[in-house]
């Protein structure tokens, strides 16, 4: 018995260091965005801010157009969320409702999107878009949602082959047709995937680095990951640590919360997404 | 399930068509562009296998595959046991649990850009709490991502991506470990076996099949890894030493203009990523446990 409380705490305190050093890169950042240039620099390091100044942020946020991209970033994840959970609704509830022809291979194209490397598709993705006048826009950030994500086709596909088939049958007799079907009863009866896809869209969407590095050409319309990507080139926050500090948490903070406060729906959609994706 | 091939394709017409144009027809363009000298604003010309030996006579190309390789063999075992380790001690009646995976998680989804400014700083020369550390334990400090040996550059990008991976893989080996039978275990402890036997007896081979397919995507991850990269090293003026075949087709294609040598190098990398694939699963029959 008593060996058995010597592994418990054994165990508390690996997962504790683990879990330190896990959040080191969180706490450091944190701690430097909240000091002045001098303190930022200096060996050795000052762990707490003292002084304490909120001068970066307001550099980050009104001198390097943060606000901006900020609300860029925003734009582009709430279009996102819109153009993937109805698409991925929709053709989710296709994939498990009906049997139609080509069902098999459009359903292997998908399983293919996952296992193809971007760097093949990259390039025909952008003369697309470059052909079709829509280079510097946030159409190709935007429009690929519209046509539906695997990841989230999947998710429905699996909750929406789960319930009852009795459902289906009951409205169609009093007279609905599919499309009502899906928006007035299986739609609402699936909160817990759409929050699922909600959240990993979100995160998707705001982390895209890639996306905004080959698109967006203007300043005004970068993303915030675009924004801290270039931020090194600033003559302002190239001098200053700090500020690059500041752009940085004001780059994961929005994650980050949205991260907590939903976690219980983010990790399930890890799971499954992670698992049969 | 209801034979209706309109119902049918109206639901899915909209993946028709993303398939269409964001899919099928860039892999065959890009696949076609491959055997083409193309600049995206004259016509492609076709230049036969040009731009496959080319690139397989460029020792650049080489180095990056090297890069990538040991990239891989860095992060992905040490992630798979990192996530192992903690999964296992997360799979018991432990206080803060959520706590403790939520900490584990966390880096997952913050943006590697972000993630990139903080490492940068903390793998610094002069004033990096990593140098910082060591010179207190009177070691000496070193160059970390901006060594000169490509080896200590690569190797702690890959170290910086078990930190960013990690916790998605032992939140998966956590949830296979949790559906474990507890018949199973209970029966063995019954017939009298201990926590360390009934682990390496029952939950690892119960779990093998998890384990294996988090190496498979850990791979794949490590060999499409790009936001590291981008992030981390700076594109623009990147020395030959810590090339990877991502920042060389994107670098050939949107610093040089050159879509064939591009597309080339994509297909490529996914040429080896299949190869791996399937090399994984002929080793996959001698350790992973099947049930029927």
């Amino acid at each position: 018995m008593k060996t058995k409380y010597i592994k418990r705490y054994f165990y508390y305190i690996i997962l504790a260091i683990g879990a330190f050093i896990m959040l080191i890169p969180f706490l450091w950042v944190f701690s430097n965005s909240l000091k002045t240039p001098e303190n930022v620099l200096r060996i050795p390091p000052q762990y707490i801010p003292n002084p304490l100044t909120l001068e970066n942020f307001k550099i980050v946020l009104k001198e390097l157009s943060f606000m901006r991209y900020m609300a860029n970033s925003f734009f582009v994840v709430i279009m996102n969320l819109i153009g993937t959970v109805f698409s991925s609704a929709l053709i989710g509830f296709g994939f498990a409702m009906f049997d139609f022809k080509g069902k098999k291979l459009l359903f292997t194209l998908m399983l293919a999107t996952l296992m193809m490397p971007s760097q093949v598709t990259m390039i025909p993705t952008y003369f697309i878009w470059s052909k079709a006048g829509f280079l510097d826009t946030y159409a190709p950030l935007i429009i690929p949602g519209f046509l539906g994500q695997a990841t989230g086709i999947f998710l429905f596909h699996q909750n929406y082959k789960s319930m009852p088939n009795v459902l289906y049958e009951s409205a169609l007799i009093d007279g609905c047709n599919p499309l009502g079907i899906l928006f007035r009863i299986y739609f609402p009866l699936s909160k817990p995937t759409v929050m699922t896809l909600v959240i990993l869209t979100f995160i998707g969407a705001w982390n895209n680095t890639m996306g905004p590095l080959l698109y967006l050409q203007t300043r005004e319309k970068y993303t915030l990951t675009m924004g801290l990507l270039t931020l090194n080139s600033s003559p302002i926050a190239g001098a200053n640590m700090g500020v690059r500090m500041a752009g940085a948490v004001i780059t994961m903070a929005p994650v980050i919360l949205v991260f907590l406060f939903a976690q219980k729906y983010f990790v399930q959609g890890n799971i499954s997404s992670g698992v049969k994706g | 399930m209801r034979k209706s091939n309109f119902w049918g394709l109206l639901f899915v017409s909209p993946f028709i068509i993303g398939i269409i144009v964001f899919f099928v027809f860039p892999v065959l363009f890009s696949g076609y562009i491959s055997f083409t000298k193309w600049d995206m604003f004259n016509p492609p010309k076709f230049v036969g296998l040009k731009n496959w030996i080319d690139s397989v006579t460029n020792p650049v190309f080489w180095i990056s595959f090297r890069n990538v390789f040991y990239f891989a063999l860095i992060f992905v075992p040490l992630q798979t046991i990192f996530a192992l380790i903690i999964a296992h001690m997360l799979n018991h009646k432990i206080r803060l649990k959520g706590f403790f995976r939520a900490c584990y998680f966390l880096p997952n989804i913050t943006p590697w850009v972000a993630g990139a400014i903080v490492w940068k700083f903390l793998y610094g020369y002069d004033f990096g709490l990593i140098n910082h550390i060591l010179r207190l334990l009177g070691l000496n400090g070193s160059y970390w991502y901006d060594s000169e040996k490509w080896w200590v550059a690569i190797g702690s990008l890959a170290l910086m991506n078990v930190w960013k991976g990690m916790g998605q893989t032992m939140v998966i080996l956590l949830a296979a470990m949790q559906n474990v039978p507890t018949e199973i275990v209970e029966a063995a402890k019954a017939e009298g076996a201990g926590r360390t036997t009934i682990f390496r007896k029952i939950t690892v081979p119960m779990i093998s099949p998890m384990v294996f397919l988090t190496m498979i995507l850990s791979t794949i991850s490590a060999f499409t890894a790009f936001d590291v990269f981008l992030t981390m090293f700076d594109v623009y003026s990147l020395p030959d030493r810590n090339s990877v075949v991502n920042l060389m087709v994107y670098r050939e294609a949107f610093m040089y203009g050159k879509m064939g040598p591009a597309s080339t190098l994509a297909w490529m990398l996914f040429i080896i990523i299949l190869i791996i694939t399937v090399i994984q699963r002929k080793f996959e029959k001698r350790w992973v446990h099947y049930e029927n």
